[in-house]
């Protein structure tokens, strides 16, 4: 016991005599305390109670020594009980309570309403908190309000209708629960704001959360996929194997992925795949057995490391190209002239001589082989200018129509584009490249269109051929080197193309539109400053921030 | 054929024999004198010792003991009146400048047209004597 508080003991033979023991002094001093509680003790002894009072004094005993708040009121609403505790909880004395309305220990609005509850509860039995308990807001003397817990109960004392509220106090508990709100907000703060994906399954598989950076790594809404089976995020074989896995791991403590991490791929709602690291770790939650995934994309990852081989393999072709057209070109070289000196020698009108003129026709189409695998392994650093393209474009197709392969070719030349910073020469060969591949698509007869078209940013030129397109099963393959559809090709025309015009920092797409034909746009750089004084007159400082 | 049509020493710089074959005997069958070197030490050799003066080298750049522009630097010091001519089979446009830089007429890719070596060599001399105050 502490100061300032009170107990009740019955003592006695019969246990007939109440003793009522305080303990009262000054709090910081724990002795003197006891002293006074001693001496208050003697002063009072034991009361013999009449018997008649004896239970008047065990109820009012109680009542002063409950831990929660007792009120009662009468039918007006009137405080007529009110014990220590109430005292604590609501700062007023009991005697500065008794015979007003309880409305005051009630904040806005139940203070205006209560009157009216009461009176409706008498006259119609209709109750809202009678017989029943629920929280509510209390008001303190000090003005400030507190949640509580009231229990109400009705009784009738001769002939009037009284309530006892009991009142029980629900500060630490509205503490606890706001903490433990603030914690799991936290949390999922956390696991929201998180850039790798979490998912979160229970021992069957069923998924029980999942984060934003899941959402968007999956395409899936978190609605859509609450207690699906994780499998839905897997392709196959994962996809049928994981309900195994997982009912193995249970069962065995054989764990194939728990505990580490691996590099897996997943499925997005739209069914492509993508690689991604998983880490699973396992908890147990009200005995329930989870697993949490941590998904790390690994996209960007695998895009550059494809690159950076790409890149690597291209190097060593490149080398591997200079080696190979100094030691072919080299005996190429000798072989073409000691033919030539020989076949000068043979009466011109011979088959012979004639046979000397095919060999050096052979040997110059193997030369240009070794030219285009140079060409495209070893591309030659571009020597910027300022290129008008369309009058390049128009160069260019002057000199292929004058191929006799492309005689019933009709090539029409469209649109205009400020000029792009770019070596001709090399563009040359890629517009080369892209009109000799739709001529040959469309077998040397019909008709190309070659568009060009601006924005501020790049100047666009789109070959349109009118040629059977490029089936979908080798779309992906055109690019690849030495992958021809050709009988007679080296499969060079199109990956030789795109170097050359990623070189100028452009990009090359092919499309096969549903109505037929291929369509390859380039998209270059154009110059910032010529465009916008092509657009705007004189040259002004533009906010643009160069890429 | 531009110039005139004197009758040129030429020396061939070539370690392919089939190259160098071909080359001898176009140009000797249109009368020039030909001198033939197969590394560049026979080049050296020859440009210390020939009696005659050598009108034009045929330089290729590629040799068995020289395989930079080195021997071509050589070449324009020993004989500061000769024109030289390069030949290559691998040519990067960054080689070819610096080649004309130290003063190659041209340098000719691999392979090339035989025909087309003798009006050119003339070409090459024809701009070396314009230069030249030598007597011819």
């Amino acid at each position: 016991m502490t100061v300032g508080t009170r107990a009740f003991f019955l003592v006695g033979p019969e246990k007939s005599a109440l003793l009522e023991l305080a303990i009262r002094g000054s709090r910081t001093d724990d002795a003197t305390a006891k002293m006074l509680a001693v001496s208050y003790v003697q002063a009072r002894s034991v009361d013999i109670l009449d018997p008649k009072d004896r239970a008047a004094q065990v109820l009012r005993a109680l009542i002063d020594s409950a831990v929660d708040g007792i009120i009662v009121i009468d039918a007006q609403g009137r405080i007529e009980t009110f014990n220590p505790a109430a005292e604590r909880l609501f700062g007023h004395r009991q005697e500065e309570v008794v015979g007003r309305n309880v409305t005051m220990l009630m904040p806005s609005p139940y203070r205006e309403e209560h009157d009216r509850y009461l009176s409706r509860y008498l006259e119609t039995g209709h109750a809202k908190i009678i017989g029943i308990g629920r929280e509510v807001t209390g008001l303190r003397r000090d003005g400030t309000t507190f949640p509580l817990h009231l229990s109400v109960g009705e009784m009738i004392v001769g002939s009037e209708r009284k309530f006892t509220g009991i009142v029980h106090d629900l500060t630490e508990r509205a503490k606890l629960i706001e903490q433990l709100r603030g914690s799991e907000e936290r949390w999922r703060s956390v696991i929201e704001s998180a850039v790798d994906g979490i998912v979160v399954i229970d021992s069957n598989g069923r998924i029980e959360a999942f984060n934003q950076a899941a959402e968007r790594l999956f395409g899936y809404q978190v609605s859509e996929l609450l207690g699906r089976n994780v499998n839905v995020l897997m392709p196959s074989p994962y996809h049928e194997e994981h309900d195994g896995y997982l009912a193995r791991y249970l069962a065995t403590g054989e764990a194939k992925i728990i505990g580490t991490g691996r590099e897996v791929m997943g499925k997005r709602r739209d069914g492509t795949t993508f690689p991604l690291r998983l880490s699973v770790g396992e908890m147990s939650i009200g005995g329930e057995r989870k697993f949490t995934g941590i998904l790390h994309d690994l996209t960007a990852r695998v895009r550059m490391e494809e690159q950076l081989r790409e890149q690597a393999s291209l190097v060593r072709l490149g080398e591997m190209a200079a080696v190979i057209a100094h030691e072919v070109k080299n005996p190429l070289a000798g072989i073409r002239g000691a033919v030539q000196v020989i076949g000068g020698r043979l009466p011109a009108d011979s088959r012979e001589a004639a046979v000397t003129g095919e060999i050096i026709s052979r040997i110059d189409t193997l030369n240009g082989l070794i030219q285009d695998l140079l060409l495209f392994a070893r591309p030659p650093q571009p020597k910027p200018t300022l290129v008008d393209v369309s009058s390049l474009i128009s160069t260019t197709v002057d000199l292929l129509i004058r191929d006799t392969a492309l005689s019933e070719i009709d090539i029409q030349v469209e649109g205009a584009s400020a000029p792009v910073v770019a070596d001709p020469e090399l563009l040359k060969i890629v517009f080369q490249n892209l009109i000799v591949n739709g001529a040959q698509a469309m077998r040397g007869k019909g008709r190309i269109r070659v568009s060009i078209g601006a924005s501020d940013v790049a100047c666009e030129v789109r070959f349109i051929d009118a040629g059977p397109g490029i089936p979908p099963d080798i779309r992906q393959k055109i690019f690849t080197p030495f992958f021809t559809t050709k009988a007679r090709g080296t499969g060079l025309g199109l990956p030789t193309a795109r170097r050359l015009v990623e070189a100028h920092g452009g990009t090359i797409h092919v499309e096969c539109p549903p109505a037929g034909g291929t369509t390859v746009t380039i998209r270059l750089p154009v110059d910032r400053v010529t465009a916008s004084t092509r657009a705007d007159g004189p040259v002004l400082e533009r906010g643009s921030i160069e890429p | 054929m531009t110039g005139s049509t004197r009758h040129l020493c030429v020396l061939v710089v070539e370690d392919e024999t089939l190259i160098r074959w071909s080359i001898a005997e176009t140009l000797a069958q249109k009368g020039h004198r030909v001198v033939e070197a197969s590394d560049a030490r026979g080049a050296v050799r020859a440009l210390s010792s020939e009696p005659e003066q050598i009108d034009v080298v045929l330089l290729d750049y590629r040799l068995p003991d020289s395989d930079d522009l080195g021997l071509l630097k050589n070449v324009r010091r020993l004989s500061p009146e000769s024109a030289v001519v390069m030949m290559t089979a691998f040519g990067t446009p960054e080689v070819t400048k610096d080649a004309l830089d130290l003063g190659a007429y041209r340098v000719l890719n691999k392979p090339f047209d035989i025909h087309g070596i003798e009006p050119l060599l003339q070409e090459a001399h024809d701009s070396r004597s314009g230069a030249s105050t030598r007597p011819h």
